[in-house]
């Protein structure tokens, strides 16, 4: 239950971005716009609330600070169409679950972030890619 | 580093199997020739009333990898060598074996931009780009008109901010609409696109942003053209077994013959001809002539060959109703110059 932003991390996250920023119209919109590259977040939160809205999901996560203070978050996930064509539901995120987050924090220096990087305590990822459209009759590429 | 020296050798054998794996296949295409020819006479089933059936889901996910517009060095031709196939198949190998790593390394890097799990994959296809005519696959030159209007445009916004009001995101960022062929190019999620027919129509819905075009078949003409809307006003007939929609009336200067919507805005005056052909009991040729003298100096051609999947539901595509994002990026951009204000004082 920690928030540890880093610089250095944070350094390397942009490099990342540099690379990435070649891919075409990467999401709904411009991530760069939202959240700022050099706040770095590491959370671990229980979940509160996670909402299924368009263009992107947003999931509430409460964090405990290391002085015991609680600290709201919300975090923004992929779009609610493409998880459901992966199988996930309603269901599949109870309240009270914990998760871990590597993002970036809201540039106007709110308790939001991205979700780079959102799994379960183990490192196991919360959402999964899909080889095809996620639905078990698509074989997937290739074939 | 020892993981990047490892994701070069599994690309490296990616790339060779898929060399090793298409040698076959090219050798069969050589008969490709008389497989076009039958599928140019299948005949699709017949609805109750008489009209062909062209119902079903035919997402564009499998073309998110093909480029609009094709690469000069390709020239006229429509089809990737074999070389470029087996360099897409690798990709697609790839990307299917990233998707299927379960845990987060220790070690891995975040950026701003979304993970991988948002992303639809579609199989990797054989066709350079999806503009078919001219035949260098390439979108015609813009019109003096229309250079002259992008250039205005530009200079409007001299000195002006990307977020200063949410009139500066695209119509798309504001959930409004992708625009006649924005809602139908392939993009990187939601790209359901529905028919339904009944007697003396046919209905097109299209995921996101959600449009649904409802087209009368009855030979009625256009409304007046004082009545223009985002998607214009679309009517359809049957030549044979395919069907060809008309669409006129379209609000000018909005949105673009471009991924979302984005690109070079049409104008008022366009007439987009679309025509839907049933080609195989899984596949629809598609294809979209847009004929806009303002703004382009001769009319184009968008084909996609579509996949009839039935695993691909359009889910409901509320969009304003949770769009956390403009406020967001309206308040990012508050943030900076805050920052930038907070800069200057310090300095003075």
């Amino acid at each position: 239950m920690r928030r540890i932003p880093s610089v250095a991390a944070a350094a390397v996250g942009l490099l990342l971005n540099v690379s990435l920023a070649v891919s075409p119209a990467w999401a709904h919109h411009a991530f760069a716009a939202e959240y700022d590259g050099k706040k770095q977040v590491h959370l671990e939160g229980v979940v509160t609330q996670m909402e299924w809205i368009n263009p992107h999901t947003w999931i509430h996560i409460d964090v405990t600070e290391p002085d015991g203070k609680v600290t709201s978050w919300m975090v923004e996930g992929g779009s609610p169409n493409i998880l459901l064509r992966r199988g996930f539901n309603k269901g599949s995120l109870e309240k009270g679950q914990k998760i871990a987050v590597d993002g970036f924090q809201a540039k106007d220096g709110s308790n939001r972030a991205n979700g780079s990087n959102i799994t379960y305590p183990d490192g196991k990822k919360l959402f999964l890619g899909s080889s095809g459209t996620g639905a078990p009759a698509d074989p997937g590429p290739g074939k | 580093m020892r993981q990047r020296v490892l994701t070069s050798l599994m690309v490296l054998t990616a790339v060779l199997v898929s060399t090793l794996m298409v040698t076959v296949p090219v050798i069969g295409q050589a008969g490709q020739a008389p497989a076009k020819a039958k599928k140019a006479a299948y005949t699709p089933p017949k609805l109750p009333w008489g009209d062909p059936d062209l119902q079903g889901l035919w997402p564009g996910t499998d073309l998110i990898e093909v480029p609009m517009q094709r690469d000069a060095k390709a020239g006229e031709r429509t089809e990737v060598t074999p070389e470029e196939f087996a360099q897409r198949q690798a990709k697609a190998e790839r990307t299917a074996e990233n998707d299927k790593v379960a845990y987060v390394a220790k070690d891995s890097k975040v950026g701003i931009n979304p993970p991988g799990y948002w992303l639809e994959h579609g199989r990797p296809q054989k066709i350079t780009s999806l503009v078919v005519d001219p035949p260098n696959g390439r979108i015609p030159d813009l019109t003096d008109q229309a250079k002259q209007k992008a250039a205005q445009a530009k200079q409007a916004k001299q000195g002006h901010g990307p977020n200063e009001s949410p009139e500066d995101q695209s119509l798309y960022d504001r959930c409004i609409s992708r625009g006649v062929m924005g809602s139908i190019l392939p993009v990187i999620y939601n790209n359901g696109t529905q028919i339904v027919q009944g007697p003396g129509y046919v209905a097109i819905r299209y995921e996101m942003i959600h449009e649904t075009k409802i087209i009368p078949l009855d030979g009625s003409p256009h409304p007046s053209s004082n009545i223009k809307s985002y998607m214009g006003d679309a009517r359809g007939h049957w030549e044979g077994n395919t069907l060809v929609i008309e669409t006129t009336n379209f609000l000018g200067d909005k949105n673009g013959i471009g991924l979302n919507g984005g690109g070079t805005p049409h104008s008022a005056d366009m007439v987009l001809t679309e025509k839907w052909t049933r080609t195989a009991p899984d596949m629809m040729e598609y294809t979209a002539t847009i004929n806009d003298p303002k703004t382009w100096v001769q009319p184009w051609t968008i084909r996609m060959p579509l996949r009839l999947n039935p695993e691909f539901p359009l889910y409901e595509y509320a969009c304003h109703e949770g769009n956390y994002a403009m406020f967001n990026m309206l308040k990012g951009a508050r943030a900076d110059e805050a920052a930038a204000e907070a800069a200057k004082a310090g300095k003075k």
